[in-house]
């Protein structure tokens, strides 16, 4: 199995304060990989220097085999991004976003499919602003997705959904693995993340202090709830300090 | 070719939406005209000109458009994207800075285009205006001098750190321009050290070009504003898409 993201030694720095610090990672194709971590713990920041949109001070990221900086416009045919703070233009409507994005990519997914099955297919004439938070949420899951893309991003991607929304994203997302989507999120939920993920990597101030998978997570605390091994190893370095 | 006609489009249906350039690049122009048209009439444009003074401001009308556009329109629409974040989610796509700069401002001169065909319409229905030099010069004039005022707010709208700043910017570019180099205000009625002032304004350089290929005064020079405004677009269009900022 290839690997559809590969970062090493990623190590970046705001003002001499190190963010994140020598980041191995490695996510397989078809796969789902859950970062998580505090709220600063250096999450989104890792995203945006895997997607560029940040830079970073040293290290490498290769992306579907490619590295990162280059071929930035192929790349990113093949890539679906979901960033935490989405942002739209005033005034447009669902259905205007949804094809202003999909007629960006050469093989793009059906975005009313997408929409209905995110349970927004009712709001498509709606202006964005108009949605409610949990709307627009899924909005910007279906957007991460209408490229068709082999690698997707969802930063933060259930937050603010009720639980019957969120039971709804995972199937979906399950779906789209089982026919070969590689997946990396975070997420602040850990049933979601005990659900979802094949693998998981736990930051606490740019470093990680946990790889491996969830069951690897609980045994290596002793807890039977990932929730309780998850504060233990996010909270180690804090408690020794 | 896909991606450029669905983004203009949808950009121009939310532009429009928005309702400002409507009315600061359409509807404004065309009031000033009305304007000049009460005042003036079918007066000659001095003692016995062959023009009316209507016919010697049109071109200077026609800039207002370009000005509404250039100088804040679409700067401050750029500038808007970067700051929502909006720039943001477009970079993770396979667009080009050149692709999107390029639906932006093909939306600016529709406008513009817009702007002339209606003030061509209500000169020639109400204030028999015709045009007595080379229509294709002056189609030409005003294609050069709406480019080179755009290409400064591309410029302006990729550069500017904020919004703020690039509204900053733009009305220390949009107010004096407006108001001194001719557009609403004729040359002709300034005193002659304002004109010898504003004759440094690019925009003024335009107006004049377009006056005059109107009016078919074909003895001044044409060279010299032809090739200032071919300059601005060139380098200002050079430094919009390489210094690109989507953050």
């Amino acid at each position: 199995m290839s690997d559809a993201i590969k970062i090493r030694g990623l190590t970046k720095s705001y003002n001499g304060k190190i963010v994140l610090n020598s980041l191995d990672l490695t996510v397989k194709t078809g796969t789902v990989f859950g970062l998580l971590g505090a709220n600063g713990a250096g999450k989104s920041t890792t995203i945006e220097c895997i997607l560029g949109t940040k830079r970073f001070d040293s290290g490498k990221v290769f992306l579907l085999g490619q590295d990162s900086k280059k071929r930035r416009r192929n790349l990113f045919q093949k890539i679906g991004v979901q960033f935490q703070e989405g942002d739209y233009q005033p005034e447009i409507k669902v259905s205007e976003l949804c094809e202003e994005t999909s007629c960006l990519y050469q093989n793009p997914s059906d975005w009313k499919i997408l929409c209905r099955q995110f349970g927004i297919g009712d709001k498509m004439k709606q202006s964005v602003k108009n949605l409610s938070g949990g709307e627009r949420q899924r909005l910007f899951i279906v957007l991460a997705l209408i490229p068709n893309p082999e690698l997707v991003f969802l930063d933060e991607l259930t937050t603010g959904l009720d639980a019957k929304a969120r039971r709804g994203v995972w199937k979906a997302l399950a779906a789209l693995k089982q026919q070969g989507l590689t997946i990396f999120l975070t997420s602040h939920f850990m049933d979601e993340v005990e659900t979802l993920c094949d693998e998981i990597c736990i930051l606490n101030q740019g470093n990680a202090v946990f790889y491996g998978t969830v069951e690897g997570a609980k045994q290596k605390c002793g807890c039977d709830k990932f929730e309780d091994a998850y504060l233990m190893l996010s909270d180690e370095e804090a408690d020794a300090e | 070719m896909k991606s450029f006609f669905t983004l203009l489009k949808n950009e121009t249906k939310l532009n429009v939406r928005d309702m400002n350039m409507v009315l600061f690049a359409v509807i404004m122009p065309l009031v000033v005209l009305v304007i000049l048209g009460f005042v003036y009439g079918s007066k000659p444009s001095f003692d016995g000109a062959s023009y009316t003074f209507m016919e010697q401001s049109f071109g200077a009308v026609c800039a207002i458009s370009m000005c509404a556009g250039g100088l804040m329109g679409l700067p401050l629409l750029v500038s808007d994207y970067r700051e929502r974040k909006i720039l943001k989610r477009f970079r993770v796509t396979p667009i080009t800075p050149a692709l999107l700069l390029g639906v932006e401002l093909t939306i600016y001169i529709l406008y513009c285009a817009l702007s002339l065909l209606t003030l061509s319409v209500v000169a020639m229905l109400f204030w028999k205006v015709k045009i007595y030099g080379y229509f294709w010069a002056f189609i030409g004039s005003w294609l050069l001098t709406m480019l080179s005022t755009l290409s400064i707010g591309m410029m302006v709208g990729g550069l500017a750190k904020n919004s703020k700043q690039a509204g900053v910017i733009a009305s220390i570019l949009y107010f004096p321009m407006l108001v001194f180099s001719g557009t609403t205000l004729p040359i002709e009625v300034m005193p002659k050290i304002m004109q010898k002032i504003t004759s440094l304004f690019p925009l003024t350089q335009g107006i004049t070009l377009m006056k005059n290929t109107f009016l078919g005064l074909g003895t001044e020079n044409y060279i010299i504003p032809i090739m200032v405004m071919l300059g601005v677009t060139v380098v200002c269009t050079g430094i919009a898409v390489r210094c690109f900022k989507w953050e």
